[in-house]
């Protein structure tokens, strides 16, 4: 018998759904524009007034919010409420000067708790689990977002936060985890330390796992499941549309469905910005209709992927989203960190190399890669093999230092590297998803 | 003492790099007597010495090519069983740690050369002088 967290919800029909939806999206594009200035400029410049909105089929006329309007309006530009009646701030990274900051109320906070124990619920966790996030906890949403759904399911939660994974898997065994809940190339690492430690997965009371907040392969979900013998689901979400919980798998595992009560998805073209029909691969849009402090119309997600409304055998009846088959951001997760090109760059400033470098990530046996190819210093150059491979390695060394996590370092030519005119590419993400949408 | 300079040069690990070199060398009538390749995963260091090394590290550097200019030992020995074999126990008796070294055409078919790299040419040099082997200067280069 399929569990549901909130059955009406997760199960209503479509044209009750669309009834919600409505009812919530004029209200919701009235309170952006009495409140938010910065969206209700953006509505007037396209002549569109809260008026014209009179339920999800007009939409397409609102206009679009892209990550760069949410720098612009860094950091207070897009709040919908009085800071007072604001409990929470995340952001997508604190590290570099392009943060985003979320804000929310206490029934923002709710609203998320109640979308991540519908994903609990639907990985088949009850009050009678206990829940292991090793998720970071912090500005970043992920620790948070699902420490708060696993209390709502009242589940016994275990806020390991990330790292120091033999302690990890001493906790997961002593106190007989039943639900991992962590980025998945983190959750194959602690499958692989585990196998070394020579524990079988028999030996754990693992059932399940939900991954999420970072792209990953359907091989990689076999692996995972493999060694720590558990079904592995996958999450969706995105700091400015509240964290993960906006989307999520059930038993199918094979897409995820998205909690249409709360957030209305569009998938449009990229280049032209048109809405494209059901089951063509596009960039996903989202619309929150509940959010209260933070409230963002048509937000462009820059991930690319499809939906899907066909019947799920769970019973859902929420629409499914296909994994995001690829994120033109700049920020990279890479192991399950986010690392930003403008970190590698402050180190290789700080080393005296020229800001000139390619970023490499890959995914080479489920394991991110990060290669960095840095024009050399003409004075540094050496007859001798040796001096120039400790300069790889010192750079190597300085640059984990700053990320946490260890690059391979290649020397090339002083401006061998092409100089751009315009935005220089210096990302290459290798890293391949294999996952054809659902069609 | 008498050394010899050898030029160094930085190739990235992609085709046609060597290409270019020696097509500017021959442009600027360049005659290399000993060549050697080093090369690692990502880039590899040509490694020279030239008949003409002011005029080589000049047109180099001009072209954007990195370039070292060090000296080294070069030593010319009989071709003959176990020469090598005495001048590295020379060396080695003397603890002169050699970094690498590469042969190249003698004098005459009756000899053999090689540059040898260390970290103290001084040390090498008064080691080799000690043990009667035949050190090559700038001179003897540019006259082969």
């Amino acid at each position: 018998m399929e569990r549901y967290w909130n059955k009406e919800i997760e199960t209503m029909s479509r044209e009750d759904m669309k009834k919600l939806q409505d009812e919530r999206l004029v209200a919701q594009v009235k309170h952006v524009y009495e409140n938010v200035k910065y969206y209700r400029d953006l509505m007037d410049e396209k002549g569109v007034k809260p008026e014209d909105i009179k339920g999800t089929d007009d939409l397409h006329k609102l206009p679009f919010l892209s990550k760069a309007d949410l720098r612009e309006a860094y950091p207070y530009g897009l709040l919908a409420k009085p800071l007072s009646d604001c409990v929470r701030i995340h952001s997508t990274s604190g590290t570099t000067g392009k943060r985003v900051v979320a804000f929310y109320t206490q029934n923002d906070l709710d609203m998320w708790a109640d979308c991540v124990a519908r994903a609990i619920t639907a990985a088949g966790g009850t009050n009678e689990d206990v829940v292991q996030i090793a998720y970071g906890y912090g500005l970043f949403t992920g620790g948070s977002g699902l420490h708060d759904g696993s209390h709502k399911v009242g589940c016994l939660t275990l806020p390991m936060s990330s790292g120091n994974t033999e302690r990890q898997i001493q906790f997961m065994q002593d106190l007989g985890a039943t639900i991992l809940c962590c980025t998945p190339s983190y959750a194959a690492y602690i499958g692989e330390t585990i196998e070394e430690m020579g524990i079988k997965p028999e030996d754990l009371k693992l059932k399940a796992g939900i991954f999420g907040a970072e792209p990953w392969t359907e091989e990689m979900r076999q692996t995972i499941e493999k060694s720590l013998g558990i079904k592995a689901f996958d999450i969706y979400g995105l700091t400015e549309s509240s964290g993960p919980g906006v989307a999520f798998e059930c038993c199918e595992q094979n897409g995820m469905h998205i909690n249409e009560d709360n957030f209305i998805a569009e998938i449009i073209d990229p280049e032209t910005g048109e809405v494209l029909p059901e089951g063509e691969v596009g960039e996903l849009v989202f619309t929150s209709i509940t959010k209260e402090a933070f409230p963002l119309l048509r937000y462009r997600t820059r991930d690319l992927c499809v939906l899907s409304r066909k019947k799920c055998s769970c019973g859902r009846t929420l629409v499914k989203m296909a994994k995001p088959m690829g994120r033109s951001d700049d920020m990279m997760i890479i192991r399950g960190v986010n690392v930003f090109p403008s970190q590698i760059e402050t180190v290789l400033i700080a080393e005296g190399y020229a800001p000139n470098y390619i970023i490499e990530v890959d995914r080479i046996n489920n394991s991110d890669t990060l290669d960095i190819v840095v024009e050399m210093k003409p004075e540094q150059f050496s007859d001798k093999v040796k001096d120039m491979q400790d300069q790889e390695r010192a750079l190597a060394l300085a640059i984990k230092t700053m990320l946490g996590i260890n690059p391979k370092v290649h020397l090339v030519s002083p401006k061998s590297i092409t100089r751009s005119e315009g935005k220089a590419v210096r990302v290459i993400d290798k890293r391949k998803l294999h996952d054809k949408p659902a069609k | 003492m008498a050394n010899v300079r050898q030029i160094s040069v930085f190739l990235d690990n992609k085709p046609n790099q060597l290409t270019g070199v020696m097509k500017l060398l021959k442009e600027n009538g360049i005659n290399l007597r000993a060549l050697s390749i080093a090369d690692t995963k990502d880039f590899g260091i040509l490694r020279m010495i030239a008949n003409d090394t002011d005029k080589t590290v000049e047109v180099l550097r001009k072209a954007s090519y990195v370039v070292a200019d060090t000296e080294v030992v070069a030593i010319s020995i009989p071709d003959t069983p176990g020469q090598l074999s005495r001048v590295l126990d020379i060396l080695g008796s003397d603890n002169v740690n050699i970094e690498y070294l590469y042969s190249f055409l003698g004098k005459s078919d009756k000899s053999v050369s090689f540059v040898i790299r260390v970290d103290d040419n001084d040390n090498a040099s008064a080691a080799l002088e000690k043990g009667g082997i035949i050190q090559l200067t700038e001179n003897d280069i540019s006259e082969m």
